[in-house]
């Protein structure tokens, strides 16, 4: 050891660094390579901020609402296709073609999910886009021979519309409540990952505002110069640099968040509304289908009802925009009005006048069940629209708040590390 | 961390030092869908088949019948007739017995008529009555909870019901035979071992199969249309139940048929709440005189004629416990 530090090129080194020159040209290398680390490092750091919010803007919003739209039209498909075995006869031509609008939409919003992800995502074990996409067929396959059947004037297409409503509430709604969480989660990460205090980048800009006053007071004790243009334009550079990191991220950050509060967190609670309401219109009609055999669906209303209420109260008192508040109230008046509506469905189906029971379950007008329950589905429509409109123009701003910014930076750190090694540079000289 | 990680990858994203992976399709097995609730179960122990003198005996019919509106006070009769409707548990998807028609939303069939008439006994009125659609495994306990006055629904007098439910008269004689594809090869229950049958739960054709000595696999599931949709899917060899039920599901299926010997006779009752012998004794009253009216022939030659080889049959005989 004590070899090395003698060792002849060691100790020329250490004398030099204790001459002004070498303490100089020591400063100049220390400043431009830490300038430029600093930059790179912040630019990166930018670069995955602004990726975490393209991602919120294409990838897990657009995702969160696909799966969500998997789930609604699922179930309303199901609700649909098990009602059409509620009234006799032919299925009217208004069932039909929303049963079918509900296959295509469920179909076309799996593809948008499935497209987003990687194969193997798909091919994993239990994967909830997996058992979609191979399950739906068979789903479709057997509601179209309960149909046939149906058409035939046999019973047993009742028996496969029951084993189609079996594999839609095992299977396909599960997973598709799955994928729902799943994205929900990840947009929720996004949104974290997007509003992370920048500590590292303010750090690391102080520590090169520092390293530059440090050299200053150096330069100044040493060649009695009070100012030194290259220093000075570095240090305006890396305090403008800072400066811009930090607005253009807390201004993200605040976009960010309200995306949050005013878009997406509102529209997870309304969604989930909204998948209790499909719920519990399906069990209303299930109870009914299963004709005194069904007090397990309408167990299972009343406490999906019940979720319900909670929902719309977490809504309402969520609700930040004027009109979304206006959409979770009529929600809210829909809700009581449907409840009503159920109580006379079964008060008249446990007097055993069962199609008085079915004429209230299918009535399509104001305070029918059918009708309040269209509206009902179409105030929770309007509300997540509404908020998803809010989450995406919230999102625009945060990337537009971040653009430039990583540019900005990478020619600041180059404007700094140019001129403190100019600056040290013509000092230098003076030395020769 | 996980960003100094994301960072880092980002960078080496950056400089071109990827690596790329390949992706393999797998094959995926298709999963059938099952109804709900099936189970599979191989032969377990042949129940002990319970013998009891004098199954068939009933209460004998009341006399003189007390006519519609006029039931004796503190009876179970008055008590129905208040509440103005009587409650049924039926079947809804079996042809010809219980079943819903798609075209008109109504349930009917021949068991159907049975409880109308009863209904047109105490009331006078044949509409007076709330069916309540019933799986197999669902007729005692709602019999037992009160949510039926009585279960008319295919089902079977035994000795061991008789211990949970008081059963009316015989209305029906069945037989238990096997119902299999056309070109199955199947023609008895001799070729029925490792083979996969089906019948419903809590049904006496499902104790039957499991106690047969070929030991077929037996897949039980809620109601009996459930058996024919898995026996068109292929997931079943054969379903086994009362020749009647096995005729309706051959009636909408023409490329199955009813095959073998009787496994066993299966005598039909009404099935009543346990003790109730004044109910009994009126509901044995009624089916005597659906019996002697040719109510009864006219119910069969109604639903029955046709579905089942032969002409219509004398109703079975009624037999009283005194």
């Amino acid at each position: 050891m004590t070899a090395i530090l003698t060792s002849r090129p060691v100790r020329e080194a250490s004398a030099l660094a204790r001459t002004t020159p070498g303490v100089l040209t020591a400063l100049a290398l220390l400043l431009v390579v830490v300038a430029l680390l600093a930059g790179l490092f912040t630019s990166l750091s930018v670069l995955a901020r602004g990726r975490a919010i393209d991602d919120l803007a294409t990838r897990s919003g657009p995702l969160t609402a696909a799966a969500q739209e998997i789930y609604r039209s699922l179930s309303d498909a199901d609700a649909t296709a098990t009602g059409a075995f509620l009234t006799g006869g032919l299925e009217p031509v208004a069932t039909r073609q929303r049963y079918e609008a509900d296959v295509a939409q469920a179909g076309n919003a799996l593809a948008i999910a499935i497209a987003a992800r990687d194969p193997a995502d798909v091919t994993a074990q239990d994967s909830p886009l997996g058992t979609l996409a191979r399950q739906l067929p068979v789903y479709t396959g057997l509601v179209e021979t309960a149909r046939a059947d149906n058409r035939q004037g046999l019973p047993l297409g009742a028996a496969y519309q029951r084993e189609a409503s079996n594999l839609m509430r095992t299977q396909l709604l599960p997973a598709a409540q799955t994928l729902y969480r799943g994205e929900a989660d990840q947009l929720a990460a996004d949104q974290d990952s997007a509003t992370a205090v920048p500590w590292a980048e303010i750090l690391l800009a102080l520590i090169v505002i520092a390293l530059l006053v440090v050299a200053q007071g150096f330069l100044r004790r040493r060649t009695n110069r009070v100012f030194n243009a290259g220093l000075l334009v570095a240090s305006a550079a890396a305090v403008v640099s800072l400066v811009w990191v930090l607005v253009a991220t807390v201004s993200a950050t605040n976009n960010t968040s309200d995306s949050r509060t005013n878009g997406s967190g509102q529209v997870d609670v309304l969604a989930q509304a909204r998948i209790a309401t499909l719920n519990a219109r399906a069990d209303e009609t299930l109870t009914l289908v299963a004709r005194g055999a069904g007090s397990a669906y309408q167990d299972d209303y009343v406490k999906v009802t019940g979720q319900l209420t909670g929902l719309l109260d977490r809504a309402g008192a969520l609700a930040t925009d004027p009109e979304v508040d206006r959409d979770v109230q009529a929600a809210k008046a829909d809700a009581q009005t449907w409840a009503g509506a159920h109580a006379g469905i079964r008060a008249a189906d446990d007097q055993g006048d069962y199609v008085t029971a079915v004429q209230r379950a299918t009535d399509a007008g104001p305070a029918g069940a059918a009708g309040v329950f269209d509206r009902l589905d179409r105030d929770l429509q309007g509300a997540i629209d509404r908020t998803r409109d809010t989450f995406g123009a919230e999102v625009n701003d945060a990337s537009r708040s971040l653009a430039g910014a990583m540019a900005a930076v990478t020619v600041l750190a180059v404007v700094v590390a140019a001129g403190s090694a100019l600056g040290i540079w013509r000092r230098l000289r003076d030395y020769r | 961390m996980k960003r100094l990680l994301a960072l880092a990858l980002a960078a080496l994203v950056l400089s071109g030092c990827a690596v790329s992976t390949t992706t393999s399709v797998p094959t995926v097995p298709a999963q059938v869908p099952t109804p709900g609730g099936a189970a599979t179960a191989a032969a377990g122990a042949p129940p002990a088949a319970e013998q009891c003198p004098d199954l068939l005996a009933s209460p004998r019919p009341l006399t003189p019948m007390p006519a519609p509106g006029q039931m004796p006070a503190g009876s179970t009769m008055a008590k129905i007739a208040q509440r103005g409707k009587l409650v049924v548990g039926v079947d809804q998807n079996t042809l010809n017995m219980g079943f819903r028609d798609p075209f008109s939303g109504q349930i009917q069939g021949f068991d159907i008529d049975m409880a109308r008439a009863v209904a047109q006994a105490l009331f006078g009125n044949p509409d007076a009555i709330q069916l309540r659609a019933l799986t197999s495994d669902q007729r005692i306990p709602a019999l037992q909870h009160g949510d039926v006055d009585m279960v008319v629904r295919t089902m079977t007098i035994t000795c061991d019901r008789r211990q949970q439910v008081t059963f009316s008269s015989e209305y029906y004689e069945a037989q238990q035979r096997i119902l299999v594809k056309k070109n199955s090869g199947i023609s008895g229950p001799d070729q029925l071992a490792g083979k996969r049958v089906c019948a419903t739960k809590g049904s006496t054709s499902l104790a039957t199969l499991q106690a047969l000595p070929q030991k077929p696999v037996t897949v039980s599931v809620a109601d009996w249309t459930d058996c024919l949709v898995l026996l068109q899917q292929g997931q079943l060899d054969a379903v086994s139940t009362d020749d009647v039920i096995l005729a309706g599901m051959a009636a909408q299926d023409r490329y199955t048929e009813v095959v073998g010997a009787s496994l066993a006779a299966e005598p039909y009752g009404i099935a009543l709440p346990k003790g109730d012998v004044e109910m009994a004794r009126f509901v044995n009253g009624v089916l005597d005189r659906v019996r002697a009216s040719g109510t009864w022939a006219a119910s069969y030659q109604h639903w029955l004629f046709g579905l089942l080889p032969g002409p219509v049959p004398a109703p079975p005989a009624p037999q009283y416990q005194d």
